[in-house]
């Protein structure tokens, strides 16, 4: 048992957190909240110049060929900005959804410039009702002289905004089974709505006649892609926990730090029991989420069964994230709620995110799966 | 990162001997009562001769020194030891000596040379059991408040006083005790610890009428007591850490008792409900099929899931030397908070069959229902979740320039 890091992986953690306090200090992530979208932003190429995007690529592929602890380490400390845009969605999720499934061909046209950035391939999963389940697909192919017609309306697209690409999932014209494809964001017939409010870059991407060459199809096989979509998401959630975890040890640092400096009554804040619990309930959400993150990255790096853990993850950090924001707002009161202190980055982010790749209700369900219930 | 202990091929021999071992030495018959409270004295033998024998290979603390009766083995063969009698439903040692947990290693951190010789030996090889004596009627939360007085006396100390919440049914051997020894000195700089043999003159233990005496059920604790001592005699020679140096003795046996150790073995609890759940039907089909039922067994195993991992992280935090701060206080804060949210996750699901320990309408054989009661009771031994929670506070530094730090362990 050695619940530490390496000590590449710690330098890795110092390095990010170093890029993460230079190239996106709190002026520029208000900077982008305000309305610009992330992956225009200078930081963003500097972002890509790391090779970061690449992280779980393997080596042939032009990546960084990481483990999943690897990228758990380089997405709590992204958390911690919390840094925006398409790094998880396109860098992790839509990379593993291509070592799934992608023919050799897609794999080495498409990986590299996933790693460097060239290309931000967004998953388009889910639709107006929001559902996880392959049945919940609708989006659909018909044949189209040498390749196929896409038509379809996909909601709540995470990244959307971001997308040089999407990667899609559609019903089979073959089948009851979900097939992917890949569309370029600029094809004829897509259309992006970016949808406003207490979100981080939500989109509705519809897709009305669309050409398709079979070449986009990912393995070139309609029928197996909700396999390969449930393979990779298995894989990323828990680095996707691991940036819910970053942002509450954010969360956790700016909370304890206000109460040691904001005087009310004539002492900091923090000596009051009543805001001191606040702060514990803040760490127990924190640990809570760092230490169900790390054993379902363990479990699948080290080929275990990983299904019970990686539910578990993403049910208990996601409500961690939701409740360490809301109890920072408690300790903080009205300061917190003034944009330009910062902490609405992270409110935001972690509502966005607890219903990113299923809410804690999915995957709880999910989990009761995985445990025989 | 890695969760898992990595046995190797020595290690994996270990397991091999350990395994041939408690085959040949755990009695037949140990039997393990939903309610320790009906933990009877033979079973309690029982127990004890297997402490001996345990002891007698340095085996009951496998990890203590070697000079001192331990068995001086490294984490990774504990681990090995600790699994493999957790297969029979019991933990090292298999009987409740929390003073020898606490106490002992108090005495590691705290005693001189001479005193860690006469007292740890017996402790270590399982042949003396030792209760903790903490709480007073004017002192629980408030620990630094007792008024149980020892008072110099030549080369002796006078002790009297009450204690409550003590120990176990069957007796012990000695009481690792706080006390004052000087009341007119300032808060935190008038206490001292004594190890007291139980047959000194001038003590009477008698058993409380509790709820549950929850805490410690794995080990079996039994009953608690109240314990008077009316003018006790102990030589000075018992009193360790030194007089009026009580407190700084106490901080290392609170952080232990608070929950740094940690520990590795999992919730007996979770499975026994899951089981209950699969097992029993509620018009015509399992209560597990249930999604009312399915939502609330998800509950527990949750809670179980982050009570298990900071265990696990403290275990290998203090197996590993790493500083711990809040850690302790917070995975005791979790256990307590968790077990009483699971009991009542437990009540919505059995109703009342939770709630009786009836052989034939009971859930669990009695287990549910003793938990049930337990888990009130758990929320306050070792200090109470309002106070791992200031315990938490200080740790973190909410509030504060300076962070307290943590009690010295051995």
């Amino acid at each position: 048992m050695d619940l530490s890091l390496t000590p590449a992986q710690e330098m890795l953690k110092g390095a990010v957190r170093q890029f993460v306090d230079q190239e996106y200090p709190k002026e520029t992530l208000l900077e982008i909240s305000a309305g610009m979208n992330p992956s225009m932003h200078d930081s963003w190429q500097k972002l890509a110049d790391t090779g970061w995007l690449g992280i779980v690529i393997p080596e042939e592929f032009g990546g960084e060929g990481g483990s999943l602890t690897d990228a758990g380490v380089l997405f709590e400390e992204l958390g911690r900005g919390p840094v925006p845009g398409p790094h998880l969605s396109s860098g992790v999720l839509s990379a593993l959804i291509v070592l799934e499934i992608g023919s050799s061909q897609q794999k080495s046209e498409w990986l590299p410039r996933l790693a460097n950035g060239t290309d931000l391939l967004i998953p388009a999963i889910t639709e107006s009702d929001y559902g996880w389940y392959e049945d919940d697909v609708t989006a659909n192919l018909t044949s189209s002289g040498e390749g196929w017609m896409l038509n379809g309306k996909k909601a709540y697209v995470f990244n959307g905004s971001s997308a040089t690409h999407f990667l899609c999932t559609v019903k089979s014209p073959e089948s009851n089974h979900v097939g992917l494809v890949r569309v370029a964001a600029e094809s004829p017939g897509v259309n992006i709505r970016s949808l406003e409010g207490f979100a981080w870059d939500m989109a509705e991407v519809t897709f009305s006649d669309v050409d398709v060459t079979q070449s986009d199809v990912l393995g070139g096989d309609l029928n197996s892609g909700w396999g390969a979509l449930e393979r990779a998401i298995i894989k990323t959630i828990p680095v996707l926990s691991s940036y819910q975890t970053g942002g509450c040890q954010a969360v956790y640092e700016i909370s304890v730090g206000y109460s040691r400096t904001r005087i009310q009554f004539g002492t900091p804040i923090g000596r009051f029991q009543r805001v001191q619990d606040h702060i514990i309930n803040l760490v127990n959400q924190l640990d809570a989420a760092r230490w169900t993150s790390n054993e379902a990255i363990w479990k699948l790096d080290s080929g275990r069964e990983p299904f019970d853990s990686v539910h578990l993850a993403k049910a208990v950090s996601s409500e961690a994230y939701l409740q360490a924001c809301d109890h920072a707002h408690e300790v903080h009161a009205g300061v917190a709620s003034m944009t330009e202190y910062g902490l609405t980055l992270h409110t935001t982010a972690s509502r966005t995110l607890y219903t990113y790749l299923g809410d804690p209700r999915f995957h709880r369900h999910r989990l009761a799966e995985a445990l025989g219930l | 990162m890695d969760f898992e202990p990595r046995y190797t091929q020595e290690q994996e021999d270990f397991r091999a001997e350990v395994q041939e071992w408690l085959d040949i030495n755990v009695p037949h018959g140990i039997e393990h009562p939903a309610d320790s409270a009906d933990l009877t004295l033979e079973q309690y033998q029982l127990r004890r001769n297997l402490g001996y024998k345990l002891g007698d290979i340095g085996w009951l603390w496998p990890t203590a020194p070697v000079e001192y009766g331990g068995g001086g083995l490294s984490v990774d063969y504990s681990v090995v030891l600790e699994e493999e009698i957790d297969k029979y439903g019991l933990s090292l040692p298999p009987y409740y000596d929390s003073g020898g947990r606490l106490g002992g290693n108090s005495i590691m951190v705290w005693g001189t040379e001479e005193q860690k010789m006469n007292f740890l030996p017996p402790i270590l090889k399982g042949e003396v059991r030792t209760w903790q004596l903490l709480s007073e009627p004017e002192a629980g939360s408030d620990l630094a408040n007792v008024k149980t007085t020892a008072i110099k006396d030549g080369d002796d100390y006078i002790i009297n006083g009450q204690k409550v919440y003590v120990g176990s049914s069957h007796g012990c051997d000695y009481m690792w005790t706080i006390t004052c020894t000087d009341s007119e000195a300032p808060r935190h700089q008038n206490l001292g610890w004594f190890m007291i043999p139980y047959d000194t003159p001038g003590i009477t233990v008698l058993p409380m009428d509790l709820l549950s005496s929850a805490g410690e059920s794995g080990a079996g604790s039994g009953v608690k007591n109240v314990v008077y001592f009316d003018n006790v005699r102990v030589p000075g020679f018992n009193l360790i850490g030194g007089e009026n140096e009580g407190w700084k003795v106490a901080t290392t046996h609170l952080e232990l008792e608070h929950g740094t150790g940690g520990r590795i073995a999992r919730n007996w609890l979770v499975d026994r409900v899951f089981d209950y759940c699969k097992e029993n039907n509620r018009r015509g089909r399992p209560l597990s099929q249930d999604q009312d039922v399915k939502d609330r067994l998800i509950d527990i195993y949750i809670d179980a899931e982050v009570g298990r991992l900071f265990q696990l992280r403290n275990y290998w935090m203090r197996h590993s030397k790493v500083n711990t701060t809040y850690e302790g206080p917070q995975a005791s804060y979790q256990r307590k908070t968790s077990g009483l949210r699971m009991a009542h996750a437990i009540l919505d699901i059995m109703g009342p069959a939770a709630l009786t320990k009836d052989p034939e309408l009971g859930a669990g054989e009695g287990y549910f229902e003793a938990h049930q009661r337990a888990a009130i009771i758990a929320l306050h031994p070792g200090g109470t979740t309002d106070i791992q929670k200031v315990i938490m506070a200080r740790r973190i530094g909410i509030g504060r320039e300076v962070r307290e730090q943590a009690g010295a362990l051995a």
